[in-house]
C-alpha cells in the first residue's frame, strides 16, 4: 500500500469514529451511528486527497463538506421524509476545534508579550483566526449549495 | 403535496398557533436550524388549512403568525438552552408530517408533542460518555498524536462528559460548566499522559477538551447567514464565540499547571 492510502485510511477510520462519536452523542438512532462512521469517513478521505493536492484547509474542507452534502441531498430522496442530518454529523470531524483552541489561547498569549518580540504571536494567531474562520464559512458554504440549488420540493415530503 | 383532510374538523387557530410554536421551540432547543423551523411550521399550518404562516426565530423566542380566512393569530414563546438532540428531533418530524398529511387532530398532536421528551428513548450515560471519550481519542489520531495518548484523552474527555451532564442537570450556566470541564479533562489527560510516558502531552490536552466545540450550532450559524437569517445566526456566533473563549480559559489554565512541572 502506498503511504498515501494509509494516510487516507488512517484518516478515514478516525474521522468515522469521531462521526459515530458525537452520533452517540447527539442521540442519533442506533441504526444511524454506521452511517455517521460512514458520512465522517468520507468526508475526511476526501478532505486528506485533496490536502495531497496541495489544496489549502479550508479549500479541501470546502470540496469536502460538499461532496457529502451532494451525497446526503441524493440519498434524502430515497429516505423517508425527516430530512438527513448526515451531512452535518460528518463534518463535525472536520470542524478545527483544536486550530480554534490554538487560536483563543493565542490570544491569551497576547496578553503578555511585550510590544518588542510579539510579532511572532500575533501572527500565528492571526494566521489561526483567519484558517479558522475560512474553513468554517467553507463548511458551511459546501453543505448548503445542495439544498439551495436543489431545494426539496413539497412532492419530497 | 396533497393535504388529505381525513374528515377532521377545523380546530381553533389559538390551538394550531399553540402547536406550531411548541414545535418550532422544541426544534430549535434540539439543533435545528431557522429552514427546518419554518418548514415545519409552514407544513403545519397548511395540515391545519391556514393560508399563511409566518414564522420569526431569535435566539431566545419564537414567534409564530398565522392566517386563516379571515382570522389571524400571532403567538410568542420563549426558547431554552440550545442543545442537539438528533431522535427527539425526528420524533417531532414524523408527528409534523402526520399533521401536514391531515391524519391527526390538532388536540392529539400537542399530546404528542407534548409527550415527545418522555417517550423518546436515549443512550445510557455511560455510553455517552464513553462514545464521548473515543471520539476525542480519534480526534486526537487525527491531529497526529502519539498512540499513548490515545486511552489519557478517552479518560479525560469522557469524564468531562460525565461533568457536563452532571452540571447540566442541575442548570449551572453553560459557560461556568464550559470552562469547569475544559479544566478537568484537560487535566486528567495531562496526568494520565505523563503516567502513560506520551510525548504528547499538549495534544493530548487539546484534543480532551473537543467535546466541547459547538459543531452543529457552528454550522446552524452558517446555514442561517447563508439563507437569510442573519439575527439568528449572530447570536448563535456570539455564544459560540464565548463558549470557545471559556473552552480555551479552562485549557489554558490547566496547560499552566501541567505542562511546567518537569518530566520525572
Amino acid at each position: 500500500m502506498t503511504p498515501l492510502l494509509v494516510h487516507v485510511i488512517h484518516q478515514a477510520f478516525f474521522g468515522g469514529i469521531a462521526a459515530a462519536g458525537f452520533g452517540v452523542l447527539f442521540n442519533s438512532p442506533p441504526r444511524m451511528l454506521w452511517l455517521c462512521f460512514g458520512s465522517g469517513a468520507l468526508a475526511l478521505s476526501v478532505r486528506t486527497l485533496c490536502q495531497d493536492f496541495d489544496l489549502s484547509l479550508p479549500a479541501a474542507s470546502f470540496i469536502a463538506a460538499l461532496s457529502l452534502a451532494i451525497a446526503d441531498r441524493a440519498w434524502q430522496r430515497t429516505q423517508s421524509p425527516q430530512g438527513s442530518v448526515l451531512a452535518a454529523v460528518g463534518c463535525i470531524a472536520m470542524v478545527p476545534g483544536s486550530l480554534a483552541a490554538k487560536a483563543f489561547m493565542g490570544l491569551f498569549t497576547l496578553v503578555r508579550v511585550s510590544p518588542k518580540n510579539d510579532i511572532v504571536p500575533l501572527f500565528s494567531t492571526l494566521q489561526n483566526l483567519i484558517v479558522v474562520t475560512f474553513t468554517l464559512v467553507a463548511i458551511g458554504i459546501g453543505l448548503c449549495i445542495p439544498t439551495l440549488v436543489y431545494p426539496r420540493s413539497r412532492d419530497e415530503d | 403535496m396533497t393535504i388529505i383532510q381525513k374528515g377532521l374538523e377545523r380546530p381553533p387557530l389559538a390551538a394550531v398557533a399553540r402547536l406550531s410554536l411548541t414545535c418550532g421551540r422544541m426544534l430549535l432547543e434540539w439543533g435545528a436550524n431557522a429552514r427546518v423551523v419554518h418548514e415545519a411550521i409552514s407544513n403545519i399550518a397548511r395540515g391545519f388549512g391556514c393560508d399563511s404562516a409566518e414564522a420569526f426565530c431569535q435566539h431566545a423566542a419564537i414567534i409564530v403568525m398565522l392566517r386563516r380566512g379571515d382570522e389571524a393569530c400571532t403567538q410568542m414563546g420563549k426558547v431554552g438552552e440550545h442543545g442537539v438532540n438528533l431522535r427527539r428531533s425526528q420524533n417531532l418530524q414524523e408527528t409534523i408530517y402526520r399533521v401536514a398529511r391531515g391524519e391527526v387532530e390538532c388536540e392529539d398532536a400537542q399530546r404528542e408533542v407534548d409527550g415527545v421528551t418522555r417517550t423518546t428513548k436515549a443512550y445510557p450515560i455511560w455510553f455517552v460518555c464513553l462514545s464521548t471519550g473515543l471520539a476525542c481519542s480519534a480526534f486526537g489520531q487525527l491531529l497526529n498524536s502519539d498512540g499513548s495518548a490515545f486511552l489519557p484523552t478517552l479518560v479525560g474527555a469522557a469524564t468531562g462528559q460525565w461533568i457536563r451532564h452532571l452540571l447540566f442537570k442541575r442548570g449551572t450556566n453553560l459557560f461556568l460548566t464550559t470552562g469547569t470541564v475544559s479544566f478537568v479533562a484537560a487535566s486528567l489527560a495531562a496526568i494520565g499522559g505523563r503516567f502513560m510516558g506520551s510525548s504528547d502531552l499538549e495534544l493530548a490536552m487539546v484534543a480532551a477538551v473537543l467535546l466541547l466545540v459547538p459543531g452543529i450550532p457552528v454550522l446552524n450559524a452558517q446555514i442561517d447567514v447563508i439563507e437569510g437569517k442573519p439575527n439568528l445566526a449572530a447570536a448563535r456566533a456570539l455564544r459560540i464565540t464565548y463558549v470557545l473563549l471559556f473552552m480555551a480559559l479552562g485549557l489554558a489554565m490547566a496547560q499552566s499547571i501541567f505542562l511546567k512541572i518537569p518530566h520525572p
